[in-house]
């Protein structure tokens, strides 16, 4: 039992020690995987259909193995039928089947190959901890800055936030002239105070028509 | 957050792409271009031939099946057993510890303090935010590193940095308690609880 608790001892500080080292490398990796997809769902998938594949042939060839019956067809058939191809089967169904399978093919491969971005952002005020948020999240307060500034009801202020971009769009009530500038100095100055990253441009567009009893 | 193997994904998921895409491909030429069946025929014509050939000369003595069958077999159990594998890397590195430590003290012993001590603290003291739809605390062990996640679900017009900063002085609050830093992910989110509740017009 002492054993033990020596053992785990001398354990211990060597677990601990690459910690406050590696701290800052750690969070700039998992920033990075929180602001890209992950791929385990896609993975799973893909492999529950090799292992589909896989324990099918295990199957044929095990059972062809022992000189049984085949179960679905004879691996020595199905390999003459694939030698003469174009024959057998009408050209119509095959190149639906080639089509099928290359659009299956193409969604892995894509998956695989494109960055994946998500729709999020990284905020750089905070230093001690990292901070991830959802371009939704971002939208929406900026629409309340642009709302205020504005002086419009929530239904007339619509922001889309994207990667490099963010536009407000806000429809004036009817007969009150609305401040543009007042508009984007609000926005932009929220803006400044999240310390985005990568930073947006800010566009605003006022509707030519107004809100009538708004 | 996980320890999900993103670059072996993005390879093997690349490879079965590449693979099914090509043989779509094939099969859709196959169908529509008079040609390809012409070189379809004599190139898989001749592999098959070589295959044959190689089954032939690898009969057991006295029995007409090959042995071939046997390794192909294998080598499908040990494909398939690649597989269960690679399905188990998949989202691993929740962890429930959030400091093991030899205690400096005159007791013999290390100290070891569960994540349950920061998840429940702070869920605690973020539940009672009115500005907040919903809050959750993980601990994940990232690369032998305890590591917090807080995903907080604001109202709608909340402003990001300012509910950061508090949330951070929680954290440097909670990093005062236990006595280390732990390193922190805040993940900021819109789900459908936010989206479809009321806005928060009180701050």
């Amino acid at each position: 039992m002492s054993h033990k608790l020596v053992d785990e001892h001398l354990a211990g500080p060597g677990e601990a020690a690459p910690a406050p080292a590696g701290r800052q490398l750690d969070i700039r990796r998992v920033v990075r995987r929180e602001t890209h997809s992950s791929r385990a769902g896609v993975s799973v998938v893909a492999a529950v259909l090799v292992m589909g594949l896989a324990g099918y042939g295990l199957l044929e060839s095990a059972v062809h193995a022992i000189g049984q019956p085949a179960w679905l067809i004879e691996p020595q058939l199905a390999a003459e039928r694939i030698v003469a191809l174009p024959a057998g089967l009408p050209p119509l169904l095959l190149g639906a089947g080639g089509a099928v399978v290359a659009m299956v093919g193409l969604f892995f491969l894509l998956n695989a190959v494109l960055p994946g971005r998500r729709a999020r952002h990284v905020l750089n005020g905070a230093d001690s901890t990292a901070v991830v948020v959802d371009d939704e999240v971002i939208a929406s307060a900026l629409a309340r800055s642009a709302r205020l500034a504005a002086n419009v009801t929530p239904e007339q202020v619509m922001v889309v936030v994207s990667q490099r971009q963010v536009i407000v769009n806000v429809r004036p009530t009817s007969g009150i002239p609305l401040a543009e500038q007042a508009v984007l100095a609000a926005v932009e100055d929220e803006l400044r105070e999240m310390s985005l990253d990568p930073l947006p441009e800010v566009r605003v567009n006022v509707s030519s028509a107004g809100v009538i009893g708004a | 957050m996980t320890s999900t193997p993103s670059l072996l994904n993005r390879i093997l998921i690349g490879i079965l792409g590449f693979k099914l895409l090509a043989v779509g491909i094939l099969l859709v030429l196959l169908a529509t271009v008079p040609p390809v069946g012409t070189w379809w025929h004599t190139w898989s014509g001749a592999a098959w031939s070589g295959l044959n050939q190689a089954f032939d000369s690898t009969r057991f003595p006295g029995r007409p099946e090959s042995w071939l069958w046997i390794i192909m077999a294998i080598a499908l159990v040990i494909l398939i057993g690649l597989m269960v594998a690679w399905i188990a890397q998949q989202g691993k590195g929740r962890s429930n510890l959030l400091v093991a430590d030899l205690d400096p003290g005159t007791v013999p012993g290390d100290v070891r303090i569960s994540g349950g001590v920061a998840e429940q603290a702070l869920k605690h003291a973020l539940a009672e935010r009115p500005d907040l739809a919903g809050a959750t605390v993980a601990t994940y062990d990232v690369h032998g590193t305890p590591a917090l996640k807080i995903r907080l679900q604001p109202r709608q017009g909340v402003a990001p940095h300012l509910l950061a900063a508090e949330v951070a002085a929680l954290v440097s609050a909670l990093d005062a308690v236990v006595g280390k830093p732990t390193p922190v992910l805040i993940h900021i989110g819109a789900g459908a609880r936010t989206r479809f509740s009321r806005a928060e017009r009180v701050r």
